[in-house]
Protein backbone atom coordinates (compact mmCIF):
# COMPACT_ATOMS: atom_id res chain seq x y z
CA UNK A 1 0.00 0.00 0.00
CA UNK A 2 1.27 3.40 -0.89
CA UNK A 3 2.20 5.56 1.67
CA UNK A 4 0.20 8.57 1.84
CA UNK A 5 2.20 11.96 2.73
CA UNK A 6 0.49 13.84 4.87
CA UNK A 7 0.54 17.46 4.33
CA UNK A 8 2.22 19.80 6.70
CA UNK A 9 -0.97 21.96 8.52
CA UNK A 10 -0.24 25.30 7.86
CA UNK A 11 0.83 27.69 10.69
CA UNK A 12 -1.33 30.49 12.75
CA UNK A 13 1.27 33.19 11.28
CA UNK A 14 2.88 35.17 14.04
CA UNK A 15 2.09 38.06 16.17
CA UNK A 16 4.30 40.41 13.82
CA UNK A 17 2.78 38.71 10.71
CA UNK A 18 -0.87 39.09 12.06
CA UNK A 19 -0.10 42.59 12.92
CA UNK A 20 1.39 43.51 9.45
CA UNK A 21 -1.73 41.60 8.03
CA UNK A 22 -3.77 43.53 10.18
CA UNK A 23 -2.57 46.80 8.70
CA UNK A 24 -2.38 46.04 5.42
CA UNK A 25 -5.80 44.67 5.87
CA UNK A 26 -7.33 48.42 6.76
CA UNK A 27 -5.24 49.98 4.47
CA UNK A 28 -6.99 47.53 1.63
CA UNK A 29 -10.62 47.88 3.06
CA UNK A 30 -9.91 51.55 3.62
CA UNK A 31 -9.62 51.59 -0.80
CA UNK A 32 -11.88 48.86 -1.29
CA UNK A 33 -14.82 50.86 0.53
CA UNK A 34 -14.13 53.81 -1.48
CA UNK A 35 -14.38 51.94 -4.75
CA UNK A 36 -17.40 50.40 -3.47
CA UNK A 37 -18.93 54.20 -2.92
CA UNK A 38 -17.12 54.87 -7.08
CA UNK A 39 -19.01 51.63 -7.91
CA UNK A 40 -22.65 53.47 -7.00
CA UNK A 41 -22.39 56.49 -8.39
CA UNK A 42 -25.59 57.92 -8.18
CA UNK A 43 -26.62 56.54 -4.90
CA UNK A 44 -23.36 57.68 -3.49
CA UNK A 45 -23.60 61.19 -4.55
CA UNK A 46 -27.10 61.55 -3.28
CA UNK A 47 -26.07 60.66 0.18
CA UNK A 48 -22.88 62.57 0.21
CA UNK A 49 -24.83 65.72 -0.86
CA UNK A 50 -27.24 65.36 1.65
CA UNK A 51 -24.53 64.91 4.14
CA UNK A 52 -23.01 68.36 2.77
CA UNK A 53 -26.25 70.32 2.96
CA UNK A 54 -27.25 69.15 6.12
CA UNK A 55 -23.90 70.68 7.55
CA UNK A 56 -23.40 73.74 5.39
CA UNK A 57 -26.87 75.12 6.57
CA UNK A 58 -25.41 75.68 10.23
CA UNK A 59 -22.22 76.01 9.21
CA UNK A 60 -23.06 79.14 7.44
CA UNK A 61 -25.51 80.60 9.75
CA UNK A 62 -22.56 79.79 12.22
CA UNK A 63 -20.09 82.06 10.52
CA UNK A 64 -22.30 84.53 9.55
CA UNK A 65 -23.23 85.24 13.41
CA UNK A 66 -19.43 85.07 13.89
CA UNK A 67 -19.33 87.75 11.42
CA UNK A 68 -22.26 89.98 13.23
CA UNK A 69 -20.46 89.50 16.69
CA UNK A 70 -17.44 90.90 14.90
CA UNK A 71 -19.20 94.18 13.77
CA UNK A 72 -20.60 94.60 17.37
CA UNK A 73 -17.91 94.04 19.12
CA UNK A 74 -16.05 96.84 16.96
CA UNK A 75 -19.02 99.23 18.07
CA UNK A 76 -18.46 98.03 21.81
CA UNK A 77 -15.55 100.41 22.64
CA UNK A 78 -18.25 103.38 21.01
CA UNK A 79 -20.86 103.71 24.69
CA UNK A 80 -21.23 106.88 23.82
CA UNK A 81 -23.94 109.06 25.06
CA UNK A 82 -25.96 111.25 22.82
CA UNK A 83 -28.15 114.12 24.14
CA UNK A 84 -30.63 115.63 22.02
CA UNK A 85 -31.60 119.05 23.52
CA UNK A 86 -34.62 121.17 22.98
CA UNK A 87 -35.08 122.75 19.94
CA UNK A 88 -34.77 126.30 20.84
CA UNK A 89 -32.04 126.23 23.11
CA UNK A 90 -29.76 128.96 22.74
CA UNK A 91 -26.35 128.89 21.96
CA UNK A 92 -25.62 130.17 25.71
CA UNK A 93 -27.38 127.82 27.04
CA UNK A 94 -26.26 125.21 25.82
CA UNK A 95 -22.44 126.24 26.80
CA UNK A 96 -23.81 126.39 30.34
CA UNK A 97 -24.64 122.39 29.23
CA UNK A 98 -21.88 121.72 27.92
CA UNK A 99 -19.61 123.15 30.61
CA UNK A 100 -21.88 121.40 33.49
CA UNK A 101 -21.26 117.90 31.90
CA UNK A 102 -17.50 118.23 31.04
CA UNK A 103 -17.29 118.62 34.88
CA UNK A 104 -18.46 115.11 35.46
CA UNK A 105 -15.83 112.89 36.68
CA UNK A 106 -17.23 110.32 34.72
CA UNK A 107 -17.38 112.37 31.02
CA UNK A 108 -13.98 112.15 29.02
CA UNK A 109 -15.31 114.45 25.92
CA UNK A 110 -17.89 116.67 25.30
CA UNK A 111 -18.70 117.29 21.27
CA UNK A 112 -21.85 119.92 20.27
CA UNK A 113 -23.16 119.20 16.94
CA UNK A 114 -25.39 122.25 15.88
CA UNK A 115 -28.80 120.97 14.40
CA UNK A 116 -27.44 122.40 10.84
CA UNK A 117 -24.06 120.22 10.87
CA UNK A 118 -25.89 117.11 11.88
CA UNK A 119 -28.27 117.87 9.24
CA UNK A 120 -25.64 118.00 6.79
CA UNK A 121 -24.15 115.38 8.03
CA UNK A 122 -27.21 113.01 7.49
CA UNK A 123 -28.07 114.70 3.89
CA UNK A 124 -24.28 113.21 3.32
CA UNK A 125 -24.90 109.95 4.53
CA UNK A 126 -28.50 109.11 4.12
CA UNK A 127 -28.47 109.74 0.62
CA UNK A 128 -31.80 111.11 1.31
CA UNK A 129 -29.95 115.32 0.09
CA UNK A 130 -32.86 115.95 -2.59
CA UNK A 131 -35.55 114.92 -0.29
CA UNK A 132 -34.66 117.05 2.70
CA UNK A 133 -33.62 120.13 0.75
CA UNK A 134 -37.44 120.60 0.26
CA UNK A 135 -38.22 120.90 4.30
CA UNK A 136 -38.56 124.63 5.39
CA UNK A 137 -37.21 123.87 9.03
CA UNK A 138 -34.19 121.71 10.14
CA UNK A 139 -35.94 118.66 12.04
CA UNK A 140 -33.19 117.69 13.82
CA UNK A 141 -32.22 118.96 17.46
CA UNK A 142 -28.95 120.27 18.58
CA UNK A 143 -27.00 117.37 19.83
CA UNK A 144 -24.24 117.03 22.15
CA UNK A 145 -22.26 113.70 22.00
CA UNK A 146 -20.67 112.61 25.48
CA UNK A 147 -17.83 109.81 25.53
CA UNK A 148 -17.62 108.75 29.09
CA UNK A 149 -14.23 107.49 30.61
CA UNK A 150 -13.42 103.98 30.40
CA UNK A 151 -13.94 102.84 33.47
CA UNK A 152 -17.89 104.65 33.12
CA UNK A 153 -18.88 102.18 29.93
CA UNK A 154 -19.61 99.20 31.47
CA UNK A 155 -22.67 98.45 33.56
CA UNK A 156 -24.41 100.69 36.33
CA UNK A 157 -22.06 103.67 36.04
CA UNK A 158 -23.31 104.38 32.25
CA UNK A 159 -26.42 104.16 33.29
CA UNK A 160 -26.12 106.26 36.65
CA UNK A 161 -24.41 108.57 34.15
CA UNK A 162 -27.09 108.82 31.68
CA UNK A 163 -29.62 109.31 34.62
CA UNK A 164 -27.63 112.34 35.95
CA UNK A 165 -27.49 113.61 32.16
CA UNK A 166 -31.11 113.31 31.65
CA UNK A 167 -31.71 115.43 34.78
CA UNK A 168 -30.16 118.61 33.21
CA UNK A 169 -31.90 121.44 32.14
CA UNK A 170 -32.61 121.33 28.15
CA UNK A 171 -31.96 118.19 27.42
CA UNK A 172 -35.39 116.50 25.72
CA UNK A 173 -34.19 112.92 25.20
CA UNK A 174 -30.70 110.79 26.09
CA UNK A 175 -30.19 108.05 24.19
CA UNK A 176 -27.27 105.37 25.05
CA UNK A 177 -25.93 103.08 22.37
CA UNK A 178 -25.36 100.38 24.50
CA UNK A 179 -29.08 100.02 24.89
CA UNK A 180 -29.29 98.76 21.30
CA UNK A 181 -25.86 96.92 21.74
CA UNK A 182 -27.10 95.10 24.60
CA UNK A 183 -30.75 94.09 22.67
CA UNK A 184 -28.11 93.29 19.70
CA UNK A 185 -26.17 90.59 21.75
CA UNK A 186 -29.54 89.33 23.25
CA UNK A 187 -30.87 88.39 19.95
CA UNK A 188 -27.56 87.12 18.79
CA UNK A 189 -27.34 84.67 21.60
CA UNK A 190 -30.88 83.64 21.07
CA UNK A 191 -29.70 83.45 17.03
CA UNK A 192 -26.75 81.73 18.91
CA UNK A 193 -28.85 78.66 20.48
CA UNK A 194 -31.21 78.33 17.39
CA UNK A 195 -28.26 77.54 15.36
CA UNK A 196 -27.20 75.06 17.96
CA UNK A 197 -30.42 73.30 17.78
CA UNK A 198 -30.48 73.42 13.99
CA UNK A 199 -27.12 72.06 13.97
CA UNK A 200 -28.19 69.37 16.57
CA UNK A 201 -30.71 68.42 14.23
CA UNK A 202 -28.98 68.31 11.02
CA UNK A 203 -26.11 66.67 12.77
CA UNK A 204 -29.08 63.99 13.79
CA UNK A 205 -29.93 63.75 9.88
CA UNK A 206 -26.42 63.18 8.81
CA UNK A 207 -26.93 60.34 11.57
CA UNK A 208 -29.37 59.03 10.01
CA UNK A 209 -28.77 59.31 6.30
CA UNK A 210 -25.33 57.76 6.84
CA UNK A 211 -26.99 54.96 8.87
CA UNK A 212 -29.82 54.72 6.52
CA UNK A 213 -27.06 53.75 3.45
CA UNK A 214 -24.72 51.46 5.28
CA UNK A 215 -28.10 49.70 7.03
CA UNK A 216 -29.22 48.90 3.22
CA UNK A 217 -25.42 48.13 2.03
CA UNK A 218 -25.86 45.59 4.85
CA UNK A 219 -28.90 44.26 3.64
CA UNK A 220 -27.90 44.13 -0.24
CA UNK A 221 -24.38 41.99 1.36
CA UNK A 222 -26.27 39.29 3.57
CA UNK A 223 -25.30 36.59 1.30
CA UNK A 224 -21.47 37.44 1.42
CA UNK A 225 -21.67 38.10 5.12
CA UNK A 226 -23.09 34.58 5.37
CA UNK A 227 -20.51 33.36 3.39
CA UNK A 228 -17.58 35.46 5.00
CA UNK A 229 -18.78 34.09 8.46
CA UNK A 230 -18.36 30.54 7.10
CA UNK A 231 -15.52 30.76 6.05
CA UNK A 232 -14.46 31.83 9.77
CA UNK A 233 -14.14 35.77 9.67
CA UNK A 234 -14.67 37.45 13.32
CA UNK A 235 -17.89 40.40 13.04
CA UNK A 236 -14.72 42.84 13.78
CA UNK A 237 -13.63 41.56 10.25
CA UNK A 238 -16.78 41.86 8.69
CA UNK A 239 -17.85 45.13 10.26
CA UNK A 240 -14.97 46.80 8.96
CA UNK A 241 -15.64 48.00 5.36
CA UNK A 242 -18.93 49.27 6.69
CA UNK A 243 -17.33 51.33 9.07
CA UNK A 244 -15.06 52.66 6.68
CA UNK A 245 -17.78 52.93 4.43
CA UNK A 246 -19.13 55.72 7.24
CA UNK A 247 -15.81 57.14 7.56
CA UNK A 248 -15.61 57.78 3.68
CA UNK A 249 -19.09 59.26 3.77
CA UNK A 250 -17.88 61.63 6.83
CA UNK A 251 -14.97 63.00 4.88
CA UNK A 252 -16.13 63.87 1.33
CA UNK A 253 -19.37 64.85 2.89
CA UNK A 254 -17.45 67.27 4.70
CA UNK A 255 -15.36 68.38 2.04
CA UNK A 256 -18.43 68.77 -0.07
CA UNK A 257 -20.50 70.79 2.33
CA UNK A 258 -17.45 73.13 3.17
CA UNK A 259 -17.14 73.79 -0.31
CA UNK A 260 -20.70 74.77 0.02
CA UNK A 261 -19.98 77.34 2.48
CA UNK A 262 -17.34 78.64 0.55
CA UNK A 263 -19.46 79.05 -2.36
CA UNK A 264 -22.01 80.86 0.02
CA UNK A 265 -20.40 82.73 1.70
CA UNK A 266 -17.57 84.52 -1.31
CA UNK A 267 -21.37 84.62 -3.15
CA UNK A 268 -22.63 87.25 -0.22
CA UNK A 269 -19.43 88.46 0.19
CA UNK A 270 -19.62 91.33 -2.85
CA UNK A 271 -22.81 92.37 -1.54
CA UNK A 272 -21.69 93.07 2.02
CA UNK A 273 -19.12 94.70 0.95
CA UNK A 274 -21.38 97.09 -1.50
CA UNK A 275 -23.54 97.74 2.00
CA UNK A 276 -20.92 97.76 4.70
CA UNK A 277 -18.88 100.74 2.27
CA UNK A 278 -22.49 103.20 2.59
CA UNK A 279 -21.55 102.57 6.16
CA UNK A 280 -17.75 103.63 6.25
CA UNK A 281 -17.29 101.09 7.80
CA UNK A 282 -13.75 98.71 7.26
CA UNK A 283 -15.73 95.70 7.81
CA UNK A 284 -14.68 92.96 5.69
CA UNK A 285 -16.84 89.16 5.64
CA UNK A 286 -14.91 86.77 7.12
CA UNK A 287 -14.50 83.40 5.74
CA UNK A 288 -14.25 80.24 7.41
CA UNK A 289 -10.68 79.91 9.21
CA UNK A 290 -8.36 77.31 8.39
CA UNK A 291 -9.12 75.29 12.10
CA UNK A 292 -13.53 75.99 11.72
CA UNK A 293 -12.70 74.13 8.30
CA UNK A 294 -10.95 71.80 9.57
CA UNK A 295 -13.26 70.99 12.72
CA UNK A 296 -16.22 70.56 10.27
CA UNK A 297 -14.52 68.07 8.37
CA UNK A 298 -13.98 66.19 11.75
CA UNK A 299 -17.11 66.69 13.04
CA UNK A 300 -18.22 65.27 9.86
CA UNK A 301 -16.11 62.73 9.95
CA UNK A 302 -17.18 61.76 13.65
CA UNK A 303 -20.99 61.89 12.12
CA UNK A 304 -20.54 59.51 9.61
CA UNK A 305 -17.95 56.22 11.58
CA UNK A 306 -20.87 57.06 14.73
CA UNK A 307 -23.70 56.83 11.74
CA UNK A 308 -22.36 53.69 10.50
CA UNK A 309 -21.42 52.43 13.79
CA UNK A 310 -24.64 52.41 14.50
CA UNK A 311 -26.20 50.48 11.79
CA UNK A 312 -23.82 47.90 11.85
CA UNK A 313 -23.38 47.24 15.22
CA UNK A 314 -25.59 43.98 16.30
CA UNK A 315 -26.78 44.26 12.70
CA UNK A 316 -23.84 42.10 11.46
CA UNK A 317 -24.05 39.72 14.64
CA UNK A 318 -27.57 38.67 13.72
CA UNK A 319 -26.82 38.06 10.10
CA UNK A 320 -25.89 33.97 10.22
CA UNK A 321 -25.32 31.61 7.88
CA UNK A 322 -27.83 28.99 7.10
CA UNK B 1 -11.93 13.81 14.74
CA UNK B 2 -15.78 14.41 14.28
CA UNK B 3 -17.94 12.87 16.90
CA UNK B 4 -21.87 12.48 17.49
CA UNK B 5 -23.57 11.05 20.59
CA UNK B 6 -26.90 10.84 20.63
CA UNK B 7 -27.45 13.64 18.49
CA UNK B 8 -30.96 15.23 18.30
CA UNK B 9 -31.73 18.03 15.89
CA UNK B 10 -35.24 19.40 15.80
CA UNK B 11 -36.10 22.28 13.87
CA UNK B 12 -39.11 25.04 15.28
CA UNK B 13 -42.58 23.39 14.12
CA UNK B 14 -40.77 20.41 12.49
CA UNK B 15 -40.50 16.85 13.22
CA UNK B 16 -37.28 15.54 13.97
CA UNK B 17 -34.36 16.41 11.10
CA UNK B 18 -32.02 14.11 12.88
CA UNK B 19 -33.04 11.86 15.89
CA UNK B 20 -30.35 10.18 18.28
CA UNK B 21 -27.98 9.82 15.63
CA UNK B 22 -24.20 8.49 17.12
CA UNK B 23 -21.27 8.75 14.51
CA UNK B 24 -17.59 8.82 14.54
CA UNK B 25 -15.22 9.99 11.50
CA UNK B 26 -11.45 9.41 12.13
CA UNK B 27 -9.30 11.59 11.53
CA UNK B 28 -8.19 11.33 7.67
CA UNK B 29 -10.90 9.63 6.68
CA UNK B 30 -12.91 10.14 4.15
CA UNK B 31 -16.84 9.21 4.11
CA UNK B 32 -20.27 10.03 2.10
CA UNK B 33 -23.06 10.76 3.37
CA UNK B 34 -26.14 9.94 1.50
CA UNK B 35 -30.21 9.26 1.64
CA UNK B 36 -33.11 10.56 0.09
CA UNK B 37 -34.36 14.37 0.46
CA UNK B 38 -35.28 15.46 3.70
CA UNK B 39 -33.16 12.39 5.62
CA UNK B 40 -30.95 15.31 7.17
CA UNK B 41 -27.65 14.99 5.10
CA UNK B 42 -27.68 18.80 5.17
CA UNK B 43 -28.62 18.99 8.99
CA UNK B 44 -25.86 16.93 10.05
CA UNK B 45 -22.78 18.95 8.13
CA UNK B 46 -24.47 21.98 9.45
CA UNK B 47 -24.50 21.01 13.08
CA UNK B 48 -20.70 19.93 12.18
CA UNK B 49 -19.86 23.76 11.27
CA UNK B 50 -21.55 24.55 13.80
CA UNK B 51 -24.50 26.72 11.42
CA UNK B 52 -27.29 24.90 13.51
CA UNK B 53 -26.68 23.93 17.09
CA UNK B 54 -28.35 20.15 18.22
CA UNK B 55 -31.62 20.48 20.16
CA UNK B 56 -30.02 17.24 22.31
CA UNK B 57 -27.11 15.32 22.16
CA UNK B 58 -23.24 16.42 22.03
CA UNK B 59 -20.74 17.09 19.17
CA UNK B 60 -17.17 16.91 19.61
CA UNK B 61 -14.58 17.78 17.05
CA UNK B 62 -11.16 17.35 17.55
CA UNK B 63 -11.66 16.15 21.17
CA UNK B 64 -13.15 19.82 21.42
CA UNK B 65 -16.67 19.68 23.25
CA UNK B 66 -18.25 22.01 20.60
CA UNK B 67 -22.31 21.42 21.12
CA UNK B 68 -22.66 24.83 23.06
CA UNK B 69 -19.83 26.58 21.35
CA UNK B 70 -20.49 30.28 22.01
CA UNK B 71 -20.60 32.88 18.94
CA UNK B 72 -17.71 34.08 19.65
CA UNK B 73 -15.57 30.92 19.52
CA UNK B 74 -17.18 29.84 16.21
CA UNK B 75 -15.04 31.86 13.74
CA UNK B 76 -11.79 29.76 15.32
CA UNK B 77 -13.61 26.75 14.92
CA UNK B 78 -14.27 27.57 11.40
CA UNK B 79 -10.91 28.53 10.33
CA UNK B 80 -9.94 24.76 10.80
CA UNK B 81 -12.54 23.91 7.89
CA UNK B 82 -13.02 24.04 4.40
CA UNK B 83 -17.01 23.99 3.44
CA UNK B 84 -18.11 23.78 -0.19
CA UNK B 85 -21.70 24.17 -1.01
CA UNK B 86 -24.03 23.08 -4.11
CA UNK B 87 -23.72 26.79 -5.44
CA UNK B 88 -20.61 27.99 -4.85
CA UNK B 89 -21.10 31.04 -2.88
CA UNK B 90 -18.45 33.41 -4.42
CA UNK B 91 -17.96 37.16 -3.58
CA UNK B 92 -18.78 38.71 -7.36
CA UNK B 93 -17.62 41.98 -6.36
CA UNK B 94 -14.32 40.50 -6.79
CA UNK B 95 -11.51 38.19 -8.45
CA UNK B 96 -10.66 34.57 -8.44
CA UNK B 97 -7.80 35.44 -6.63
CA UNK B 98 -9.33 37.84 -4.15
CA UNK B 99 -12.18 35.00 -3.79
CA UNK B 100 -9.93 31.87 -2.72
CA UNK B 101 -7.61 34.50 -0.89
CA UNK B 102 -10.06 35.50 1.62
CA UNK B 103 -9.53 32.86 4.29
CA UNK B 104 -6.42 33.53 3.91
CA UNK B 105 -6.80 37.09 4.39
CA UNK B 106 -9.14 36.61 7.49
CA UNK B 107 -6.41 34.56 9.38
CA UNK B 108 -4.10 37.26 8.74
CA UNK B 109 -1.49 35.84 6.85
CA UNK B 110 1.73 37.84 5.43
CA UNK B 111 0.87 38.91 1.37
CA UNK B 112 4.34 36.08 0.48
CA UNK B 113 2.10 33.74 1.72
CA UNK B 114 -1.28 34.30 0.68
CA UNK B 115 0.57 34.90 -3.05
CA UNK B 116 1.95 31.66 -2.81
CA UNK B 117 -1.15 29.38 -1.48
CA UNK B 118 -3.52 30.96 -3.24
CA UNK B 119 -1.25 29.74 -6.64
CA UNK B 120 -0.92 26.14 -5.15
CA UNK B 121 -4.69 25.87 -4.34
CA UNK B 122 -6.05 27.54 -7.50
CA UNK B 123 -3.11 25.09 -9.24
CA UNK B 124 -4.69 22.44 -8.04
CA UNK B 125 -8.07 23.03 -9.41
CA UNK B 126 -6.36 23.78 -12.45
CA UNK B 127 -7.52 27.39 -12.89
CA UNK B 128 -4.06 29.25 -12.63
CA UNK B 129 -4.86 31.26 -15.49
CA UNK B 130 -8.02 32.54 -14.82
CA UNK B 131 -7.01 34.14 -10.93
CA UNK B 132 -7.79 37.91 -12.64
CA UNK B 133 -11.05 37.33 -13.30
CA UNK B 134 -14.45 37.91 -12.22
CA UNK B 135 -16.58 35.04 -10.90
CA UNK B 136 -19.24 35.84 -13.14
CA UNK B 137 -17.58 34.97 -16.25
CA UNK B 138 -16.57 31.67 -15.38
CA UNK B 139 -18.27 28.45 -16.56
CA UNK B 140 -20.72 26.87 -13.26
CA UNK B 141 -17.73 23.60 -13.17
CA UNK B 142 -15.05 26.75 -13.21
CA UNK B 143 -16.87 28.48 -10.26
CA UNK B 144 -17.39 25.53 -8.38
CA UNK B 145 -13.48 24.84 -8.26
CA UNK B 146 -12.83 28.26 -7.26
CA UNK B 147 -14.96 27.30 -4.64
CA UNK B 148 -13.08 23.96 -3.88
CA UNK B 149 -9.92 26.38 -4.04
CA UNK B 150 -11.39 28.59 -1.23
CA UNK B 151 -12.19 25.84 0.75
CA UNK B 152 -8.85 24.25 0.61
CA UNK B 153 -6.46 27.04 0.83
CA UNK B 154 -5.31 27.63 4.03
CA UNK B 155 -4.78 23.69 4.50
CA UNK B 156 -8.30 23.10 6.47
CA UNK B 157 -7.82 19.79 9.03
CA UNK B 158 -11.51 18.99 7.53
CA UNK B 159 -13.11 19.29 4.63
CA UNK B 160 -16.98 19.24 4.27
CA UNK B 161 -19.01 19.55 1.54
CA UNK B 162 -22.83 19.36 0.92
CA UNK B 163 -23.52 18.33 -3.06
CA UNK B 164 -20.75 19.59 -4.52
CA UNK B 165 -21.61 18.17 -7.69
CA UNK B 166 -25.28 18.65 -7.78
CA UNK B 167 -25.08 20.24 -11.66
CA UNK B 168 -22.36 19.05 -12.84
CA UNK B 169 -22.36 16.81 -15.57
CA UNK B 170 -20.73 13.35 -14.95
CA UNK B 171 -17.31 13.86 -16.44
CA UNK B 172 -16.68 16.95 -14.80
CA UNK B 173 -18.26 15.61 -11.15
CA UNK B 174 -15.84 12.63 -11.30
CA UNK B 175 -12.81 15.25 -11.61
CA UNK B 176 -13.76 17.16 -8.57
CA UNK B 177 -14.75 13.85 -6.39
CA UNK B 178 -10.87 12.95 -7.31
CA UNK B 179 -9.83 16.05 -6.14
CA UNK B 180 -11.84 15.79 -2.91
CA UNK B 181 -10.23 12.35 -3.09
CA UNK B 182 -6.74 13.90 -2.97
CA UNK B 183 -6.77 16.17 -0.54
CA UNK B 184 -7.91 13.00 1.56
CA UNK B 185 -4.66 11.45 0.08
CA UNK B 186 -2.29 14.37 1.99
CA UNK B 187 -4.18 13.54 5.37
CA UNK B 188 -7.18 15.58 5.49
CA UNK B 189 -10.58 14.74 6.52
CA UNK B 190 -13.72 14.14 4.19
CA UNK B 191 -17.36 13.87 4.90
CA UNK B 192 -19.33 14.75 1.44
CA UNK B 193 -23.31 14.81 0.96
CA UNK B 194 -23.94 13.87 -2.34
CA UNK B 195 -26.81 11.98 -4.24
CA UNK B 196 -24.78 10.72 -6.78
CA UNK B 197 -24.52 6.87 -5.95
CA UNK B 198 -22.84 5.80 -9.23
CA UNK B 199 -19.72 8.42 -8.45
CA UNK B 200 -19.63 7.72 -5.08
CA UNK B 201 -19.29 3.93 -4.98
CA UNK B 202 -16.72 4.41 -7.46
CA UNK B 203 -14.31 6.03 -4.72
CA UNK B 204 -14.29 3.03 -2.38
CA UNK B 205 -14.81 4.83 0.42
CA UNK B 206 -17.19 4.69 3.56
CA UNK B 207 -20.45 5.27 2.92
CA UNK B 208 -23.03 6.35 6.11
CA UNK B 209 -26.72 6.56 4.24
CA UNK B 210 -29.13 8.33 6.53
CA UNK B 211 -32.74 8.13 6.28
CA UNK B 212 -35.67 10.06 8.18
CA UNK B 213 -32.60 11.43 10.50
CA UNK B 214 -31.33 8.34 11.54
CA UNK B 215 -28.11 6.29 10.49
CA UNK B 216 -29.77 2.98 8.70
CA UNK B 217 -25.94 1.75 7.35
CA UNK B 218 -22.29 3.07 7.78
CA UNK B 219 -19.21 0.78 6.49
CA UNK B 220 -16.51 0.84 3.82
CA UNK B 221 -17.96 -0.57 0.68
CA UNK B 222 -15.08 -2.15 -1.72
CA UNK B 223 -17.47 -2.96 -4.80
CA UNK B 224 -20.82 -1.91 -6.44
CA UNK B 225 -20.98 -5.65 -6.04
CA UNK B 226 -21.30 -5.61 -2.37
CA UNK B 227 -23.16 -2.79 -2.23
CA UNK B 228 -25.65 -4.19 -4.39
CA UNK B 229 -25.67 -7.23 -1.49
CA UNK B 230 -26.12 -5.26 1.05
CA UNK B 231 -29.07 -3.46 -0.39
N1 LIG C 1 -33.98 25.72 8.35
C1 LIG C 1 -34.91 24.75 8.49
N2 LIG C 1 -36.06 25.01 9.13
C2 LIG C 1 -36.99 24.06 9.30
N3 LIG C 1 -36.86 22.82 8.85
C3 LIG C 1 -35.75 22.48 8.20
C4 LIG C 1 -34.71 23.44 7.98
N4 LIG C 1 -33.71 22.83 7.30
C5 LIG C 1 -34.11 21.56 7.11
N5 LIG C 1 -35.32 21.34 7.64
C6 LIG C 1 -36.04 20.06 7.65
O1 LIG C 1 -35.17 19.09 8.18
C7 LIG C 1 -35.26 17.90 7.43
C8 LIG C 1 -33.89 17.51 6.93
O2 LIG C 1 -33.46 18.48 6.01
P1 LIG C 1 -32.04 18.45 5.31
O3 LIG C 1 -31.87 19.72 4.54
O4 LIG C 1 -31.01 18.14 6.32
O5 LIG C 1 -32.21 17.24 4.31
P2 LIG C 1 -31.21 16.72 3.19
O6 LIG C 1 -30.91 15.31 3.51
O7 LIG C 1 -30.07 17.66 3.05
O8 LIG C 1 -32.13 16.79 1.92
P3 LIG C 1 -31.71 17.14 0.40
O9 LIG C 1 -31.12 15.92 -0.17
O10 LIG C 1 -33.01 17.48 -0.26
O11 LIG C 1 -30.77 18.30 0.45
C9 LIG C 1 -36.26 18.15 6.32
O12 LIG C 1 -37.49 17.58 6.73
C10 LIG C 1 -36.37 19.64 6.26
O13 LIG C 1 -37.68 20.01 5.93
MG1 LIG D 1 -29.37 19.01 1.56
Amino acid sequence: MAKTRHQQPLKRPNLKTRFRAYVRDHLRVLLFSLGKLYRTPFASIMTLLMIAVALALPTCLYVLLNNLQNVTNQWDDAGQITLFLDSGTSEKQIKSVKQQIANNENVEQVVYVPADIALNDFKQRSGFGDLLEGLPDNPLPPTIVVTPVNSAKKGNTLYELRNSLQKLAHVDQVQLDMQWLQRLQAISKIIQRTIFAIGVMLALSVLLVVGNSIRLDIENRRDEIEVTKLIGATDRFIRRPFLYGGLWFGLLGGVLALLLVFIVLLGIRQPTQELVSLYNSNFKLMLPSFKQSLSLILASILLGLLGSWLAVNRRISKIQPS
Amino acid sequence: MIELQNVTKRYPGNREALSHLNLTIEQGEMAFLTGPSGAGKSTLLKLIAAIEKPTRGQIFINRKNITRIPNRKIPALRRHMGVVFQDHHLLHDRNVFDNVSLPLQIAGFAQVDINRRVRAALDKVDLLDKESMMPITLSGGEQQRVGIARAVVHKPAILLADEPTGNLDPELSAEIMQLFSDFNQVGVTVLIASHDLDLIMRLQKRIIRLRDGQCIDSQSIQSAQEYEVIN
